[in-house]
């Protein structure tokens, strides 16, 4: 059996059924107080106007007028209850004639008097047995030592009253019974689906990540839950694989230029050095060594970027000026290969970011245009504004990227054939990338006609 | 020159030292904020190496109550989290020079002979001599043996970041912040052609001693050819 104050489901079924179940009773008791409220108004109103004739019939006419009339009024159908008494207490007058009754009437706060009997039955049914009649009147004293009782048959309402509540607390055990069934069942429901999804989750935590949630036909929140886990899942599985491949690539490309130091060293060694052999295979072997640090700093660079871990500052940038200095870095290597840099920038093109991040960004890719370009390419370099975006762009003429490729460039450690025999870590683009994302923009690479490579950025103006 | 390093990793300090002395300076070492302060107020040094994560007393604070008891002495940081944000942080506590771990050894003995030689950083000269090259800050004349050389701006700016710390070895990366204001390394060596245009103009032309020279594995240095 389970436990089912532990479902959230059953306990909020729970307490509305009891908070229900208040509020009808509350409503009932209220509706109920105030019709009989009413009727008990006027049949008050009635007798009292009643009094009113019988006392002055009883002044001007005596005692024997009183119940000539009383005697007239009784025979009406649904008449009102009439007992007048002498002050032996006999009843002389009226249609009420269970004298023991009258003695114990009770007196109540209002000044109406009320009173019971099982005898009085002016019964049309004689086979069933004597039923107790309840009645509320007014009692006056008449002078000359008279009591006369007006009263009225009150006794539907008493037992409407007593079937009431009868019938209002049944009424609440039904409907307790049935919030809690209704209440079991459908947490039968939800704790099924969400026993489902729980065995699921240990199977994912136990290693299974093919596993995937279920989701049902009907757009609920569960199955939104669900489904948007699924999606979560999906996107993690993805980020393994990538690490996965990431640190697959890491080990290669680590190994690479440790076993070219190897190598290099033991060559050294069996060569009989001089001291100016040693000197000079040291210093190959520093430099290959900053080749492995400088990848690690990349990569370091680039997670950092990623994971948003860095507070970078982030200023206002005139972008022409930093297309400036970008170009006067390169400009001497690529007048080397007779390669043109151009500055197309517009004037007054501003951005809200990080100048050290962006201009690392442009730099790689200029780095690339001229590494991969040949000699006497033009590499253009431009930015303007379009709406709420500033658009980079770089273009060049060299080989460009087939369209097969350009996803997976974005990615660390991709190097395309082309690129195999050129020094490089297969970082530059996933750093740009990177850098994009960081200034919530977007990278896209399209071909130049005839040929060539157009990388275009489009980054927000204000971040 | 007299080293205080204030570093608490054992391993990273024994090799910073080895190395120091090897090239001939005098070190001094401190495990902790706490005692480092100690030593710092006791003793006087040329250069003070403070890494940035210390026990007792961590490397800003540390630098904030050295420039408060007025020790002027120049203090170059070292920090692990190496990112442009902690740089500006390390230098507005007072710190001089910056500098992210990891770094290579050169690195660090170039900007600790540069701090120690840069008693007035910066300062108002309007003339700078290395030998017999010349600069005028105010006319951005280049004069070397009294011929007039034709610089471009960069140029300029280059050769006289080389020309305040001459006859000292200036790192890539040095050359990267302090001239082109950039964080970061290009991964195509593109110093190394700023450099040898630089000699086409200051040294080709001239019959005379190179001055202008590449540190394999190190950097560069201006040197005077007397």
């Amino acid at each position: 059996m389970i436990n089912l104050f532990r479902l959230t489901s059953f306990r909020l079924i729970f307490i509305y059924t009891i908070l229900l179940v208040i509020s009808v009773f509350l409503i009932a008791f209220y509706l109920h107080l105030s019709t009989s409220r009413d009727l008990k108004n006027r049949v008050d109103e009635d007798t009292i106007k009643e009094s009113k004739m019988l006392i002055s019939v009883y002044q001007r006419g005596g005692v024997n007028r009183l119940a000539r009339s009383i005697a007239q009024l009784s025979q009406i159908p649904n008449a009102n209850l009439y007992a007048l008494r002498n002050n032996k207490n006999d009843i002389i007058a009226g249609n009420f004639n269970d004298k023991e009754s009258l003695w114990n009437l009770k007196r109540l706060d209002d000044g109406w008097v009320s009173f019971s009997s099982i005898r009085n039955q002016e019964s049309i049914n004689q086979s069933l047995p004597p039923k107790e009649k309840f009645f509320r009147g007014k009692e006056f004293i008449l002078q000359g030592s008279y009591n006369l009782i007006i009263g009225r048959d009150v006794s539907n309402e008493v037992y409407l009253w007593k079937r009431f509540l009868t019938n209002i607390i049944s009424a609440t055990f039904f409907v307790l019974i049935l919030g809690l069934f209704g209440g079991y069942v459908l947490s039968r429901n939800i704790l099924n689906r969400i026993s489902a999804i729980n065995r699921t989750s240990i199977e994912i935590m136990d290693g299974d990540l093919s596993q995937r949630l279920p989701v049902g036909l009907i757009d609920d929140e569960l199955n939104q839950l669900s489904a948007n886990l699924n999606l979560m899942l999906d996107r993690l599985n993805k980020l393994m694989i990538g690490m996965k491949d990431v640190s697959d690539n890491i080990a290669h490309d680590l190994r690479t230029p440790l076993n070219k130091i190897r190598t290099n060293l033991e060559v050294t060694l069996m060569s009989n050095p001089t001291s100016e052999n040693y000197k000079n295979s040291i210093q190959e072997v520093i430099q290959d060594i900053d080749i492995v640090i400088n990848t690690f700093n990349s990569l370091l660079a680039i997670s950092r970027v990623e994971s948003g871990s860095l507070s970078l500052d982030k200023e206002k940038i005139d972008i022409n000026k930093m297309l400036e200095n970008v170009i006067d870095l390169w400009e001497p290597l690529a007048e080397e290969r007779e390669i043109i840099l151009i500055n197309q920038c517009d004037q007054d093109v501003q951005l809200e970011g990080n100048r050290n991040l962006l201009s690392q960004a442009i730099s790689n890719l200029i780095d690339n245009a001229i590494k991969y370009g040949p000699n006497g390419n033009k590499i253009n370099v431009g930015a303007k504004l379009e709406k709420d975006n500033v658009i980079l762009w770089i273009s060049d003429n060299g080989p460009g990227i087939p369209d097969s490729d350009k996803e997976r460039v974005l990615e660390r450690f991709t190097r395309l054939d082309i690129s195999r025999n050129t020094q490089g870590t297969g970082l530059g683009l996933s750093l740009v990338n990177s850098s994009i994302k960081f200034h919530k923009g977007s990278i896209s690479l399209l071909d130049s006609n005839p040929n060539g490579l157009i990388v275009k950025l489009e980054l927000p103006k204000i971040n | 020159m007299h080293i205080l390093l204030i570093e608490d990793d054992i391993n990273a300090a024994r090799y910073v030292i080895k190395g120091l002395r090897e090239s001939g300076h005098v070190v001094d070492h401190a495990s902790d904020g706490e005692m480092g302060l100690d030593m710092t107020l006791s003793s006087s040094f040329d250069v003070i190496v403070i890494d940035r994560m210390l026990p007792k007393i961590d490397g800003l604070s540390l630098i904030i109550k050295l420039r408060e008891e007025n020790i002027r002495t120049p203090i170059l940081i070292l920090s692990a989290l190496g990112e442009v944000d902690e740089k500006v942080k390390g230098l507005k506590a007072g710190a001089d020079d910056y500098l992210a771990k990891p770094f290579s050894f050169s690195e660090l003995l170039a900007r600790i002979e540069v701090l120690h030689r840069r008693t007035n950083p910066e300062t108002e000269e309007t003339f700078l001599k290395v030998g017999n090259l010349s600069m005028n800050l105010l006319s951005r004349e280049v004069h070397r043996s009294n011929i007039k050389i034709d610089l471009q701006p960069r140029e300029f700016r280059l050769l006289e970041f080389l020309m305040r710390r001459s006859n000292q070895v200036v790192t890539r990366t040095m050359l990267l912040e302090g001239v082109w204001e950039y964080h970061f390394d290009p991964q195509t060596n593109v110093i190394d052609v700023h450099i040898s245009r630089l000699r086409s103009k200051i040294d080709k032309p001239f019959n005379e001693n190179q001055m202008l020279f590449t540190e394999r594995g190190a950097g560069y240095a201006l040197r005077s050819n007397d």
